[in-house]
């Protein structure tokens, strides 16, 4: 049996649509008009026990409002959910119990307790045995670095700390699944590091199942086997990270401002242009293939050229070139 | 079964014990409360005065009988305000309310016994006050063990018929997501119905039977009543009776809309 099954599931929100100007204003009051929205539809997935699963799309695919089923918090519009066997949202204090939870843009932590205080309730509340909750705690305070931060309120806490926190609170009672909800959004290089080293260290040696949303694509590289990409509350590409490594991983794209309006260079193999506008090139090439310093070599030599950026391609591109079938091709 | 019991208890005593903490942590909130507290009383205090100059008894209660009531109710305050609305409220609109609901524990138990924690600390902040009133306006208790086992049974039983109430009402949050208004208008309806500007016995008929039919007045003038003297001990038994009856339907009541108003939670973006 998979420990995550979601069969059908959908989730509709009534937005209610607003007329411009004081007229539209008075006549919401008497009459307000919904509009519904399907932030979720038709979603099938499982996940078996221990996985870690890369759950991402650009905002507002619907991946939070999925979390927020899988957790029980919010009730289906149709389809079903199983966690372990349970319905969440009908047994939500059972399937609470074996669950942790982080929220990247929220803290579970109570905002005037110092962090131990806070700790030592959450264990009260998941009932873990005195004995165990020391062992844990001290093996957190060294993975995660707490030892200076257990007496420091939450409200005093930097951006990173506070995630380091969070990470021990919703851990602390070793739960079977865990939901990582954008558990690394906002924070510099050497926290993101430690986070998914602790990640990988807790949850994966520990035989953990865990949901991660994202959108650092470093997050998912360095954790997750697999990843199911969502888009308008559809999953559109579900399977092994190591296809969506292979097809975009090794393009790299390349932008160059031009002095002059550019024309279409003649380019080594491997690299295509992607868009020549006004005074302004860019250009997709294979890293296995060619190389940026070739590339630029090749472009400067044909014009001139004011400065140039080197980027990895981002979700947004890879969930646009997904559409475009650029998956499909691969697999043929 | 005894450890799943002691479990329970550590774990609602910790709910309830982290409140002081929480208190603590503004002091200056303390001070300005307590110098707002203090200005009140003697208002309070001085309003009833005045009132008397002229009259020894008004509707069967003699001068010493009413500043006695006025301030005890004033005292005991805390068992009508309860912060359930304003938890509410902000925890829906923060986004917090998800972290709650996803604790392995009875979402109304755990309120209970932050709420009861809360009654606990507002009732010591109370204490200078209490000083106040018994040496500077001679505020008195009895004597009696009898009118005190009547009072604490009463004002627990209020306590909590006011807190069921008060989840029925913090149930809106989920609807408006904004409790501004209704926070201020329930907080002025709970300082007159619970009588603690009026004693009940000087409404008219017409307006006590009102206060009466809503549950703030069990909360606070119904105990305090007892332990004022006003009413006396041997009415103890009918009235626990009256507010069992209320925290009975008031629980029922409470379950059912929050059953429903949960499933409106839209916790969107992130």
């Amino acid at each position: 049996m998979s420990v995550i099954e979601v069969q059908e599931l959908g989730k509709e929100f009534q937005v209610p649509q607003k007329d411009p100007g004081v007229l539209g204003a008075v006549r919401g009051l008497f009459r307000p008009r919904y509009e519904n929205k399907k932030a979720v539809d038709q979603l099938n997935f499982q996940v078996e026990a221990g996985e870690i699963v890369g759950y991402i799309g650009v905002n507002g695919a619907g991946k939070s409002t999925t979390i927020k089923m899988l957790t029980g918090i919010l009730m289906p519009s149709s389809g079903t959910v199983r966690v372990l066997g349970r319905d969440p949202h009908k047994q939500r204090v059972e399937n609470a119990r074996e669950i942790g939870v982080v929220f990247g843009q929220r803290t579970q932590l109570w905002w005037d307790l110092a962090l131990i205080e806070s700790l030592d309730l959450i264990a009260k509340i998941y009932d873990v045995p005195p004995a165990r909750y020391k062992e844990v705690l001290e093996q957190f305070t060294e993975t995660l670095e707490l030892g200076s931060l257990l007496k420091v309120p939450v409200r005093n806490m930097s951006l990173g700390q506070k995630m380091r926190s969070e990470l021990a609170a919703a851990l602390i009672h070793q739960p079977k699944v865990v939901y990582l909800d954008e558990p690394t959004i906002g924070l510099d290089l050497i926290v993101k590091e430690r986070i998914r080293d602790f990640i990988k260290k807790e949850c994966g040696s520990k035989g953990m199942t865990v949901m991660l949303t994202t959108h650092d694509l470093g997050d998912i590289e360095e954790l997750c086997q697999r990843v199911i990409i969502i888009d308008n509350g559809h999953v559109i590409y579900d399977g092994p990270i190591n296809t969506i490594k292979k097809r975009f991983g090794k393009f790299r794209e390349i932008t160059f401002e031009t002095a002059e309006n550019a024309k279409a260079p003649t380019l080594p193999a491997g690299a295509e242009v992607l868009a020549a506008e006004e005074r302004k090139l860019q250009i997709r090439f294979d890293r296995t293939v060619s190389s940026a310093s070739k590339i630029a070599s090749t472009v400067m030599s044909q014009m001139e050229v004011t400065d140039f950026s080197l980027s990895e391609p981002d979700l947004a591109g890879i969930v646009k070139q997904i559409y475009n079938g650029a998956l499909d091709m691969e697999e043929k | 079964m005894i450890h799943s019991l002691n479990r329970r208890a550590s774990m609602y005593g910790a709910l309830f014990a982290m409140i002081p903490k929480m208190f603590m942590a503004y002091q200056l909130w303390f001070w300005a409360g307590l110098v707002m507290n203090i200005i009140s009383i003697t208002i309070l205090y001085f309003f009833w005065d005045a009132i008397y100059a002229n009259a020894t008894i008004i509707s069967g209660l003699t001068r010493e009988q009413t500043l006695n009531y006025v301030l005890l109710a004033f005292f005991f305050m805390p068992l009508v305000s309860n912060d359930l609305l304003w938890e509410f409220g902000s925890n829906l609109r923060e986004g917090l309310m998800i972290h709650h609901l996803l604790r392995p524990v009875n979402f109304q138990a755990m309120n209970y016994a932050q709420q009861l924690g809360g009654l606990v600390t507002r009732m010591a902040f109370q204490l200078p006050i209490m000083l106040l009133a018994m040496f500077l306006f001679d505020m008195q208790f009895p004597a009696d063990l009898n009118t005190w086992v009547a009072f604490l049974l009463s004002a627990l039983l209020g306590f909590t018929a006011m807190f069921f109430f008060s989840w029925l009402m913090a149930c809106m949050a989920f609807y408006t997501t904004e409790i501004w208004g209704l926070g201020v208008l329930l907080e002025g309806i709970t300082i007159f119905f619970s009588g603690s500007l009026v004693p009940l016995a000087m409404m008219p008929a017409w307006l006590r039977g009102i206060v009466l039919s809503v549950p703030f007045a069990q909360a606070l003038a119904v105990p305090v009543g007892l332990l004022a003297g006003i009413t006396p001990v041997s009415d103890a038994p009918r009235i626990w009776l009256i507010q069992l009856g209320w925290i009975i339907s008031m629980w029922i009541l409470s379950n059912l809309v929050f059953r429903v108003a949960v499933r409106k939670i839209t916790v969107q973006g992130g």
